[in-house]
């Protein structure tokens, strides 16, 4: 079982709406590798996160991990899944109510019985991972954007979870902090051997992380590959995407009318005989 | 007529079950938050609205020289009426737009998905402890409410107007029955407690996710709120005291 893929997604359909996000996308996240899922804005890949969470439900097709159907476990079963799983939110999503210590804390109290003494040193080890030891009693007010992501991070591997799903982890990052975290999650990757899907469209930093790429635009899958592969495909979609070309198959106009006729009304009559 | 299915179900799963040791810290946490600090509020306007119900009371009753009823008047308007409807409506300014906003606010930051994803139910951990602190402290500040109004209602009548103490006291002892008026007025006030903090809870669990959609959402508790309270008041007066 140990080749079998984790997460098999097979011909899923989701629409919010009269907007239809996906039309039938397959893929297959194998184990204990990165694999990223990219894409321009707005084409719903943390959605597509939040199906592979169980949070939302697809219209059809369905995802299973490890085995298991996500959208028929029932509450609590799902619950007890997603304890396999760490989730990194683009804004952190820490609880504000709690400083960074308690907030590591968190998942380890609720979800076991261990000891005060060892859930301190558990927290700290993942402080320590994730470079914040010194800031355990700092509240989530007082961090930034980056160190807040840290924080998370350290959360989402609180409880040694076999897949981390990354929402965007490098949005608004400076240059530092972007560094920080591609290390950071190419090394948990390999020192926890877990299974790691980031979502991102910051195509530098992904390429140099990932193992498999998928490609998502207008609600399908329109590459997948290694990074290499990507890189010299040949669809117009890929390539403008992979190299970041403002005018191609994706317009760079949001749909409207033809522009003199919004400027000037109505087109001048021509005159007849 | 699809919100108030979404909010029935709501309710049925936060507040149904056994609570955690831990549920109990957080429940007596929300105490402190929703019941602990309304009380400066409630108290203050129970001692104010005691005291002008015997200030309106003296002067109609010393008219048909009955002001020695002043007690009766003044005790049985606040356990019937004014403290349970009074409290619940401060409560809702007070504490059930707090819920809203603090709820929504967790929502709109994702911590609430970031709570699920993590294998904990925000339902039974966030929503719960909210609404049982809700429900129990809502009751315990309604008999405040009464007990100071009743003393303003002594400060004004007796100590200032100099209705006779004995009878402040005496009449009110004689005509106020523990069930039909103190019982009434505690159910309405449980029923007040339910339905205003059910409101608040379910309107930041179910609100947009965005900066306006929290002030709307906190604008529709109170609003709700302040009408079911009233609305609800007078069905249940019907129902207690109009002999239906």
């Amino acid at each position: 079982m140990i080749d079998a893929p984790f997460i098999e997604i097979e011909d899923l359909h989701f629409s919010r709406g009269d907007h239809e996000i996906f039309r039938g996308i397959n893929m297959t996240i194998p184990r204990g590798k990165v694999t990223a899922i990219m894409g321009p804005s707005g084409t719903g890949k943390t959605t597509l996160l939040k199906l592979i969470g169980g949070q939302l439900t697809p219209e059809r097709g369905r995802i299973v991990i490890d085995g298991q159907d996500v959208h028929r476990l029932s509450r609590k079963a799902l619950f007890t899944l997603r304890k396999r799983m760490g989730m990194l939110f683009q804004s952190g999503a820490l609880f504000s109510d709690l400083d960074v210590f308690e907030n590591v804390a968190f998942p380890l109290r609720v979800h076991t019985d261990l000891p005060d003494t060892m859930v301190r040193d558990l927290v700290l080890l993942k402080l320590q991972a994730v470079g914040l030891r010194g800031a355990r009693h700092l509240t989530p007010a007082e961090l930034s954007g980056g160190m807040a992501r840290r924080v998370a991070l350290a959360r989402a591997v609180a409880l040694d979870p076999e897949l981390i799903l990354y929402d965007e982890p490098f949005v608004g990052q400076d240059p530092i902090s972007m560094g920080v975290l591609v290390q950071l999650i190419k090394r948990l990757n390999q020192a926890l051997q877990l299974t790691s899907v980031v979502v991102s469209h910051d195509i530098k930093e992904t390429l140099s992380i990932a193992d498999y790429l998928y490609l998502i635009a207008d609600g399908q899958v329109v590459a997948h590959g290694t990074p290499q592969t990507l890189d010299t495909n040949q669809d117009p979609r890929v390539s403008q995407f992979i190299h970041g070309e403002p005018d191609g198959p994706v317009p760079f106009h949001y749909p409207a009318e033809a522009f003199y006729r919004d400027i000037l009304g109505e087109p001048p009559m021509t005159k007849t005989g | 007529m699809e919100a108030l299915g979404r909010a029935g179900v709501f309710l049925f799963q936060s507040a149904v079950g056994v609570p955690s040791r831990e549920g109990w810290r957080l429940w007596l946490h929300q105490m402190h938050f929703v019941g602990v600090l309304s009380l400066a509020i409630v108290l203050v306007s129970g001692l104010f609205i005691g005291m002008v119900l015997a200030l309106q009371g003296y002067t109609i009753l010393v008219d048909f020289g009955a002001e020695q009823a002043l007690g009766q008047m003044v005790a049985l308007s606040l356990l019937r009426e004014l403290a349970p409807v009074v409290a619940a409506l401060l409560f809702a300014g007070r504490a059930g737009s707090a819920l809203t906003a603090e709820i929504g606010l967790m929502k709109a930051t994702e911590q609430l998905t970031s709570m699920e994803m993590i294998g904990v139910d925000p339902l039974r951990r966030v929503v719960a402890p909210r609404l049982w602190a809700g429900f129990v402290s809502l009751p315990i500040l309604t008999v405040g409410f009464s007990v100071v109004g009743i003393w303003g209602g002594y400060l004004v009548g007796v100590e200032w107007l100099g209705v006779f103490e004995g009878s402040y006291w005496s009449n009110m002892q004689a005509n106020v029955a523990f069930v039909s008026d103190i019982g009434n007025g505690m159910i309405k006030s449980a029923v007040f407690a339910l339905v205003v903090t059910w409101i608040a809870v379910f309107q930041g669990y179910d609100l947009v996710p965005t900066s306006e959609g929290i002030s709307r959402a906190t604008t529709r508790t109170v609003v709700y709120s302040s009408l079911a309270v009233l609305g609800l008041d007078f069905v249940l007066t019907a129902v207690m005291f109009g002999g239906l």
